[in-house]
C-alpha cells in the first residue's frame, strides 16, 4: 500500500531523505504547481524591498528599450522599469484573486450548503437565482455589474474584488449545493439527526469536515481562473487605474511594443500565465490527493 | 411526453430570458445613479434636468418604467444611443453580422480540431501523443484568450507576417482576403474552445472503448481505426454536445476579447466601447443579445440531448 500523502508528519519530517520521499510520492503536478506558487508567493511578500525600482517611476531609460542587464525585461512607453512593474504587480494580482475567490466561496459556499441543507421553498428559490444567473456569460455579467457600480467606483480595487466575487458566487453556490444533496442522504447523516443533534451542529461538526475536500477543489479550481478574469478586465481597460502595475493592463499597455520591444509584453504574459498554470497544477495535484483518499474513507 | 418536456424546457428558457432582461435593464438604468445628471453634464441646471426625465419616463416608478422599456424592447425598438443619437438596431446591426461571420468560422475550425485531437489522444491512451495533447490541452486552458490572441499576433503578423495585424473585414475585397484577415481571431477562438472539449471527449472516447461492445468489435477482427471512428466516436460526441453549448458561452466571453486584441468591428468590440460610455441603450441591447444567443444555445443543447438520448426522455 502506497503512503497516504495526506498524512506526511506520520514519518519523521527531519530527516531531509524521507522529506523528499515523501514530496516524490505526491502527484507531479501538485509539487511542479506548489514550487510554482511559492515562488509567486515570495516574489509577492517580498518584491518591495528588492525591485529596482518603483512601479510609477518614470524616465528609468530609453522607451521600448529591449532586454538588457539594467532592464531584465526592457522598458515600456513611458520609460518604466518592466522587471520591477512584473515584480510589484505579483502581490496585487495574488491578492484579488484570492481575496476574491474567498468571498465567494464563503457567501456562495455558503448559501449552496444552507440551500442543499434545508431544501424546501428556500432551495426552490436559490436554485432558480443560481440558474438565471449562471445563464449570464461570465464576461457581459462582469460588465454589467461595473456598469450597475456608476463612474464613481471604476478603476477600484474593491470593485475589482466584488465583481469576481459576484460571478463566481452562483457557481460555488450551485456545486456546493450539489455537494450538501449529496452529503445529506448519507447514512451518518440521518444518525445525527436522529440523536437528535441540532441543525447547527449537524451543519457545523458533520457537513463542513465532509465537504472541505469537494469545497477546497473548487477553491483551487475557481481561484485558478480568478487571475484570467482580473487580466482580462484588466486588458480590457476596466480593471484597476493605471499606473498600478497590474499585469492584464500592462499587456494593454504595451501592446504597441510587441515589434520594437517584444520582452515588454512577453514579461506580464508569461508572469500572468504561470501564475494561472501553477494554480491549476496545483489544484489538479490537490484533487488526486483527495480523490484518492476519497476512496478509501467516504467523503 | 417528450413534447411536454420539450415545451417546458422552452418556456423555462423565455422565463430565464425575460428575468435576465430585468437584470440588464436594473444593472444598467437603476443602480448606476441619475441619467440626467451624467448626460447633461455638472453645469445643468434643475429645470432642464426635469425636462429630461419627463421626456425619458425616468420621472416614473421603475417597475412602470421597465413594463415601458420591456414594450419597446419585445418590438425590437432599443432606442437611440445616448453619445451619438443614432439608433441602436442601426448600430448593432451590422456589427452582429461581423461577429456571426467570426464565430461560425471559429465553430468551422473548432470541430475538426477537438475530434481530431481528442480521438488521436483516446486511440494511443497513456503513450507520448496522449501525454503530450493533455499537457498541451493544460496549458491551453490556463493561458487567457487575451494572452493567446497577442502571442498568435506576434508569431503570425509581427515575426511572420502572414497575417495582418488588424482584422478589418470592411476593405476585404475578396473571399481569400477577407478568410486572411479573420483566420488569426477565429483560430484563437477555436483553440480555446477545443481545450476544454479535447480532455471532455478523450475521457468519454475512453470509456466507450472499455465498453463491451467495442471489445466485440475488435475480437471480430475489425480495423482498429474503424472500430475507434465508427463504433466509438458516434458514441462518445453526444454528451460532448453539452459541451459545445458550454463552448458558445467561452466563444461569446472570447468574442469580446479577441474582437478587442484584433480591432475587429463587432457585438463584443461594441459592448466594451458602450459600457465604457456608459451607453445604456447600447449595453442594453448588446448584453441581452448576447445573452439570449448563450440562453438559445443551451436550449438547443438540452432538447438535442432529450431527443439523441431516450433514456432523459423519463427524468
Amino acid at each position: 500500500m502506497a503512503a497516504n500523502p495526506l498524512q506526511p508528519r506520520s514519518r519523521p519530517l527531519w530527516r531531509l531523505g524521507v522529506c523528499f520521499q515523501q514530496i516524490q510520492r505526491l502527484p507531479p503536478t501538485l509539487t511542479i504547481g506548489g514550487a510554482i506558487l511559492l515562488v509567486y508567493f515570495l516574489v509577492g511578500f517580498t518584491a518591495r524591498f528588492w525591485a529596482p525600482y518603483d512601479y510609477a517611476e518614470i524616465g528609468t531609460g530609453i522607451p521600448f528599450s529591449q532586454s538588457s542587464p539594467q532592464h531584465p525585461f526592457g522598458v515600456d512607453q513611458l520609460s518604466r522599469d518592466v522587471f520591477s512593474r512584473v515584480m510589484l504587480g505579483t502581490d496585487k494580482e495574488l491578492f484579488l484573486s484570492l481575496t476574491s475567490t474567498f468571498i465567494a466561496m464563503v457567501l456562495g459556499g455558503g448559501l449552496g450548503l444552507l440551500s442543499g441543507f434545508v431544501g424546501g421553498w428556500f432551495d426552490e428559490i436559490v436554485t432558480r437565482l443560481i440558474d438565471l444567473f449562471i445563464s449570464i456569460p461570465i464576461l457581459i455579467f462582469a460588465l454589467l455589474v461595473i456598469t450597475a457600480a456608476g463612474p464613481e467606483l471604476s478603476g477600484s480595487l474593491i470593485l475589482l474584488v466584488i465583481v469576481v466575487a459576484l460571478v463566481y458566487l452562483p457557481r460555488i453556490a450551485r456545486m456546493a449545493r450539489a455537494a450538501a444533496i449529496d452529503l445529506a442522504t448519507r447514512d451518518f447523516i440521518t444518525i445525527a439527526r436522529a440523536r437528535g443533534e441540532s441543525m447547527w451542529s449537524i451543519v457545523w461538526r458533520e457537513f463542513a469536515p465532509n465537504a472541505t475536500g469537494v469545497l477546497l477543489v473548487e477553491f483551487g479550481v475557481r481561484a485558478g481562473w480568478a487571475p484570467v478574469l482580473i487580466g482580462t478586465l484588466g486588458f480590457l481597460g476596466f480593471g484597476v487605474r493605471p499606473p498600478t502595475p497590474e499585469w492584464g493592463l500592462m499587456i494593454s499597455e504595451n501592446r504597441n511594443a510587441i515589434v520594437a520591444a517584444p520582452v515588454v509584453v512577453l514579461a506580464p504574459m508569461l508572469a500572468l500565465s504561470f501564475l494561472v498554470i501553477g494554480l491549476n497544477f496545483f489544484t489538479d495535484g490537490l484533487a488526486r490527493v483527495l480523490g484518492r483518499s476519497a476512496r478509501r474513507s467516504p467523503l | 411526453m417528450i413534447l411536454k418536456l420539450i415545451l417546458s424546457r422552452i418556456i423555462t428558457g423565455l422565463l430565464t430570458l425575460l428575468a435576465v432582461s430585468l437584470i440588464i435593464f436594473v444593472s444598467t438604468e437603476i443602480l448606476p445613479g441619475d441619467v440626467a445628471a451624467r448626460v447633461l453634464g455638472r453645469f445643468a441646471t434643475e429645470e432642464s434636468k426635469q425636462i429630461f426625465r419627463q421626456q425619458l419616463h425616468l420621472d416614473r416608478p421603475v417597475p412602470e418604467r421597465y413594463a415601458i422599456w420591456l414594450s419597446r424592447v419585445v418590438r425590437g425598438d432599443f432606442g437611440s444611443s445616448i453619445v451619438n443619437q443614432i439608433p441602436v438596431n442601426k448600430v448593432v446591426g451590422p456589427k452582429l453580422v461581423n461577429t456571426s461571420i467570426l464565430a461560425v468560422y471559429a465553430f468551422v475550425l473548432y470541430i475538426p480540431l477537438s475530434l481530431v485531437l481528442a480521438t488521436l489522444a483516446a486511440a494511443f491512451r497513456d503513450r507520448p501523443v496522449d501525454a503530450a495533447i493533455s499537457v498541451l490541452s493544460l496549458v491551453g486552458l490556463s493561458i487567457p484568450e487575451f494572452v493567446m490572441a497577442t502571442i498568435l499576433l506576434i508569431l503570425f503578423a509581427v515575426s511572420v507576417p502572414i497575417f495582418p495585424v488588424l482584422s478589418v473585414i470592411e476593405t476585404a475585397q475578396t473571399l481569400p482576403d477577407a478568410i486572411r484577415s479573420l483566420t488569426l481571431p477565429a483560430v484563437t477562438l477555436a483553440i480555446a474552445m477545443s481545450v476544454y472539449a479535447i480532455r471532455m471527449l478523450r475521457d468519454n472516447l475512453i470509456e466507450v472503448l472499455d465498453s463491451e461492445y467495442i471489445r466485440m468489435a475488435m475480437l471480430k477482427g475489425l480495423p482498429r481505426y474503424r472500430v475507434v471512428l465508427w463504433h466509438a466516436l458516434p458514441n462518445a460526441v453526444i454528451p460532448a454536445l453539452n459541451v459545445t453549448a458550454l463552448n458558445l458561452a467561452y466563444l461569446i466571453g472570447g468574442v469580446v476579447v479577441v474582437e478587442r486584441v484584433f480591432s475587429y468591428n463587432g457585438i463584443g468590440s461594441l459592448l466594451v466601447e458602450s459600457v465604457f460610455l456608459r451607453d445604456a441603450p447600447l449595453i442594453e441591447a448588446t448584453a441581452l443579445l448576447v445573452s439570449a444567443v448563450y440562453i438559445l444555445a443551451n436550449l438547443f443543447a438540452d432538447v438535442m440531448a432529450i431527443l439523441l438520448n431516450p433514456r432523459l426522455r423519463t427524468a
